[in-house]
């Protein structure tokens, strides 16, 4: 039986048992959510670029961006087969369709005559590639001048009296700040005493303005987010630390040939020249009337891609790295680091996604139980659920990684890295957890699961160990020992089909 | 008058009337006037107006100083931040020093330690440590700078809101020498909670703040977030202005002597506010101190030859005019003495505000911790106590100082009092209190951030921590698989019996045990400081005491001084011969004419202001 089908089968007998009306509701809204796909919501302070990132994401320009505080109603985007928003208001009455119009490519909602403080949570659906896989959810920043607008988030993602909607979440920063901690602490399960970096990845957003659109901004980026992954603070919160630049993931991932013509234009200019011209924001929208493009084009184009996206482009145009749309689109996304997460963001949270619905919805089953301990065979099913929890190793595996993480398992940090690697830090694939190439042959990937095998056995085995750290250790044989069934299994599915 | 067009011409006229006034207390021969001039002249060669440099950290504060004084001395990195105060005077030659103390030595002297300036970012930074069991304090440069020559410091301060917030304090304290303060923040975004909340209490703290929004050579969209700033800033009632500048752009254009390029940088509009706002107004109030002593000094030899004069001309009147003079010597001499009426009303004042004081910083410490229980009984301090603990201190902090500027205001308005008793102009103090930066106290006191851990060993910190997650419950199957026992439902029962009644009971216990320990480190806390801030403010009131009596004492020998001159030099003339008095009343005459124009001198170099300035303070 998978973990999903365990889950579902204690949702069924939860929905026989709970009968009253709200705690009926969560057991079926439950059951709704593990056949779905996985939520991530994206959270950070105001300003961090949450919205310009889903958009990136989604690779279509859904999200409404602008200069001052602009996301101000937590606002779903699902994949559908039609073009629909619905509005759910605060007072719990019946959600109901609502107009909306697409200027310029963002969604306009008309919320007619409701304020946003009187709406609980938009819900677009939108038939779109890039939310097949995962629903993203759209919060108004933490840390806003404007009353009202954080509390909706951190109630949102730390709701007091139910679970919590989204089942990963992407953590957006720009330096990381003492706020930020605080909105990542507030993110954890309710049952479980601790912070959990199970299901989070953080993300340094508008990475580009690290170093101020120095072109070598990217790599500056990336070693501060190296440096932040090994906080102390932060690798109990979260998984890992991603530089992204979130502007030019956006329009990498959205760039049209018109932009792509107007930059050729100004990568014609000679580099000198150019170089005045770019000094500032200001000298490039106000240039020489010599330099090619109206101000208000320049002035487009900068809004689309930043002083450091037009720069890159302008550099790698004139290097001939490349020559087409597509190429640049691709250059842009990669260099914007939008592949990374993109990559991160499967690795973690897309392959695991059964895992982690899993989770969520025994996490709804338990707080059912423990709300109504009188209810009979709510301990029966309580204790369904724990064994569920404690005998699936994919949970086991993802504990230990959090009491890795969290810094409590003492030991070498070369084995407990190493250990974290095992159990899919670094994402679930066989050639992930063992550090090597994916083209690797079966049978050396199998040696090498087996000298990983012999090492741990002799962690777990060996009397100096301390306890937590044999225990984190005889987990990680155990998803050896998987690796390595799995690996012969192949090996003579194949040898079979070849003597066939 | 108006101290933002003070110009060097009112200096020099200031200068110029000191020096005058020194030669004739020579002539006069009084010296006790002269020690006064001379030291109203050393105070204005050598004026420290301090600028602290403020805001979020990585907001370009740095930046912004190295592009003000076209230098690189400040450390700027991506990753890297500013640690330490840093303080930018003027000097001749390019220099550094490093203030160091022992690390397990709060209480030692700071040492002055000359280093190059490769080795700045090892001192400075948060790269460090530059020394191994050495702390570094702060960071004291000179650079060959006009613009600092006035007298101008720059403190560049670590930034607030970091992963190590415990800078706040550093900032913070910084703020409590401030003459004038500026706040940056970059134009990537509109100002955040934190930065108002940190605005708010640098509004409060400093006489003059102004908002120096960074990078507008990077963000297209700077107009659009200065507007909404300047709407913040209105609602939340501040006038502080907001100045938009690249740094980028001001280093360029020094590099390339382009002068159309600084003015598009933004940052004349930050040097003449430096230059004129600030330290012309610092300055300026050191023109009127030294003009009222000017001033002061002229009444009191006024008044010599005015009796003189008097005497002479009237000889008749001579006898009344000795009488009235011995009556105000006899005032002065009453002044002069121990039990003078105004050292009882300096007495009792400072005994009062001993106890105002310590009243006063006794009520902020209990609002804090009032605040700080029901944080603790709302939170498990396990997982706010990191966040818990910088607040704190910052929020301490915080209290201090404005303890601090209780404590000088309070004093001021006591030194004013007593001055009444002198019934002369300009006997009121107008030299700065001698108070230090009380960051200095809080520095030694620490707050003991184990509360978490306290009595536990490690490892068994390890193990409860985790019985407390499903690590828990996955750890009990396992020590059943460890001794043979198969998996069965039974065995998993156990496990989770163990685990579920543990799990719960041991959680609550575990919380409501480190609220208890939390609040005992707060407590602990809270005593410490009070002890220190009150040991420190005792000793802060004595030497606020002791400068006040000299003062008042100096004044009141001043004034015995010349009254007892007069009251000689009317005796003397009233026994002048007849022949020899027209002669005498023309040099007294000319003596005085002297001192008119010596007085409108000093009024001349700062016309407008009003006088004498010492009565208006």
């Amino acid at each position: 039986m998978t973990l999903v089908e365990a889950a579902q089968d204690v949702l069924d007998q939860a929905a026989k048992m709970f009968v009253d009306e709200a705690s009926a509701k969560a057991v079926s809204h439950a059951r709704y959510r593990l056949d779905g796909p996985l939520r991530v919501a994206i959270a950070g302070k105001v300003k961090a670029g949450k919205s310009t990132l889903l958009n990136a994401l989604v690779g279509e320009p859904l999200a409404p961006t602008d200069t001052g505080e602009c996301t101000k109603i937590i606002t779903w985007y699902r994949n559908g087969h039609t073009y629909e928003v619905l509005l759910h208001p605060r007072d719990g009455s019946a959600p109901q369709q609502v107009r909306f119009h697409r200027d310029d490519g963002a969604i306009e909602v008309d919320l007619g005559a409701r304020q946003a403080i009187e709406v609980d949570r938009l819900e677009i659906t939108w038939p779109s590639q890039g939310l097949k896989q995962i629903t993203l959810i759209d919060t108004p920043g933490i840390d806003s001048l404007t009353d009202g607008i954080s509390t909706r988030a951190f109630e949102f993602l730390d709701p007091e009296d139910s679970e919590t909607a989204a089942d990963a979440v992407l953590y957006l920063m720009k330096h990381i700040h003492a706020s930020d901690l605080r909105l990542l602490e507030a993110f954890h399960d309710d049952s479980v005493s601790s912070p959990n970096p199970i299901n989070a990845v953080a993300v340094l957003s508008r990475a580009d303005e690290i170093g101020a659109g120095r072109l070598d901004s990217m790599a500056s980026a990336r070693r501060i987010a190296g440096r932040y992954g090994e906080d102390r603070r932060l690798r109990r919160l979260t998984q890992i630390v991603v530089p992204v630049a979130g502007l030019l993931a956006e329009t990498a991932a959205t760039l049209t040939q018109a932009e792509f013509r107007s930059l050729q234009q100004l990568a014609e200019v000679p580099t000198k020249e150019m170089e005045r011209v770019m000094l500032s924001a200001d000298r490039f929208v106000e240039a020489k009337p010599e330099t090619p493009l109206t101000s208000l084009e320049r002035r487009e184009l900068l809004d689309r891609f930043g002083l450091f996206g037009v720069r890159l482009s302008l550099a790698l145009m004139r290097r001939k790295v490349v020559q087409s749309s597509v190429e640049l689109s691709e250059e842009l996304t990669t260099r914007s680091g939008l592949s990374e997460l993109q990559t991160v963001l499967t690795t973690l949270f897309v392959d695991r996604s059964d895992v982690l619905k899993a989770r969520s919805a025994l996490l709804v089953v338990e707080r059912l139980c423990n709300e109504n301990p009188e209810l009979e065979g709510a301990s029966r099913l309580l204790l369904e659920v724990e064994r569920i929890i404690a005998g699936a190793h994919p949970f086991n595996e993802l504990t230990t990684m959090a009491a890795l993480r969290s810094g409590w398992v003492k030991g070498r940090p070369t084995d407990l890295l190493a250990i974290e690697r095992v159990l899919g830090s670094h994402g679930s694939t066989r050639w992930q957890r063992l550090e090597v190439d994916p083209a690797t042959s079966e049978e050396d990937l199998r040696t090498a699961a087996m000298s990983q095998l012999g090492r741990w056995q002799r962690v777990a085995e060996n009397p100096f160990s301390s306890h937590d750290l044999s225990t984190a250790a005889r987990v990680a044989v155990r998803t050896l020992e998987a690796i390595v069934t799995e690996s012969r299994a192949n090996q003579e599915a194949s040898g079979a089909a070849a003597q066939r | 008058m108006n101290l933002d067009n003070v110009t060097p011409s009112n200096a020099a006229g200031i200068r110029n009337a000191i020096d005058l006034g020194l030669k004739a207390t020579a002539a006069y021969n009084r010296p006790d006037l002269g020690d006064r001039l001379e030291r109203s002249l050393s105070q204005l060669e050598d004026p420290n107006v301090n600028v602290v440099v403020v805001g979020e950290f990585k907001q370009g504060k740095s930046s912004l100083i190295n592009a003000l004084l076209n230098t690189r001395v400040c450390p700027v990195d991506d990753d890297i931040a500013t640690a330490v105060p840093t303080f930018i005077r003027h000097g001749d030659e390019q220099s550094a020093v490093a203030m160091l103390r022992p690390r397990d030595q709060p209480d030692a002297e700071v040492i002055r330690r000359p280093i190059s300036f490769d080795l700045l970012p090892a001192y400075a930074t948060e790269v460090g440590p530059a020394e191994p069991g050495m702390q570094v304090t702060g960071v004291d440069l000179t650079l060959p700078r006009r613009i600092l020559s006035d007298g101008l410091v720059l403190i560049d301060t670590p930034g607030v809101g970091g992963l190590g917030s415990a800078h706040a304090t550093a900032a913070l304290g910084a703020l409590s020498v401030a003459n004038a303060v500026i706040f940056v923040s970059d134009a990537s975004q509109e100002f955040t909670r934190a930065e108002i909340d940190f605005l708010s209490q640098a509004v409060e703290l400093s006489p003059q703040v102004v908002c120096v929004m960074t990078k507008t050579d990077f963000y297209p969209a700077w107009r659009t977030v200065l507007e909404i700033n300047q709407a913040h800033l209105e609602r939340e009632g501040y006038s502080a202005p907001i100045l938009p500048v690249s740094s980028v752009l001001r280093s360029e254009a020094a590099r390339r002597k382009d002068r159309e390029l600084n003015a598009e940088s933004g940052f004349p509009a930050v040097v003449s506010w430096l230059s004129g706002d600030v330290v012309a107004g610092a300055n300026g109030q050191e023109l009127l101190r030294a003009q009222a002593d000017v001033l002061s000094a002229c009444d009191q030899l006024q008044s010599q030859f005015e009796s003189e004069l008097a005497t002479l001309s009237d000889p008749e009147q001579a006898a009344e005019l000795v009488s009235q003079l011995e009556g105000a010597k006899t005032r002065s001499d009453r002044l002069r003495s121990q039990a003078a009426r105004w050292n009882v009303t300096l007495s009792d004042g400072i005994s009062d505000l001993n106890a105002d004081v310590d009243f006063d910083f006794k009520s902020r410490v209990r609002g804090v911790t009032t605040e700080s229980d029901s944080a603790i009984d709302n939170s498990d301090p396990l997982e706010t106590w990191a966040e818990f603990e910088p607040w704190l201190v910052n929020r301490v902090s915080y209290e201090v100082v404005s303890n601090y500027r209780y404590l000088i205001d309070q004093a001021q308005e006591l030194s004013n009092e007593v001055a009444e008793h002198f019934e002369i102009e300009g006997a009121a103090l107008s030299d700065q209190f001698d108070v230090h930066n009380p960051m200095a106290v809080l520095n030694q006191v620490s707050l003991n951030s184990n509360v978490d851990q306290e009595g536990m060993s490690t490892g068994a910190k390890g193990f409860t921590i985790l019985r407390g997650s499903y690590t828990g419950i996955l750890m009990f199957t396992m020590l059943g698989a460890m001794v043979g026992v198969a998996l069965t439902p039974v065995a998993i029962g156990i496990g989770l019996l163990m685990g579920r009644k543990g799990l719960k009971d041991e959680k609550e216990r575990q919380i409501s045990q480190r609220r208890s320990q939390a609040k005992i480190s707060l407590r602990r806390y809270s005593d410490e400081v009070s002890f220190q801030v009150s040991k420190d403010s005792r000793d802060t009131l004595r030497r606020v005491h002791r400068q006040l009596r000299d003062h008042y004492s100096t004044r009141a020998e001043e004034l015995h001084r010349s009254t007892t001159e007069s009251l000689k030099l009317a005796n003397e003339a009233s026994k002048v011969s007849h022949a020899e008095r027209s002669g005498r009343i023309k040099d007294a005459e000319a003596e005085l004419q002297r001192i008119a124009r010596l007085r409108k001198m000093a009024n001349e170099a700062l016309p407008g202001s009003v006088q004498p300035a010492g009565a208006s303070s």
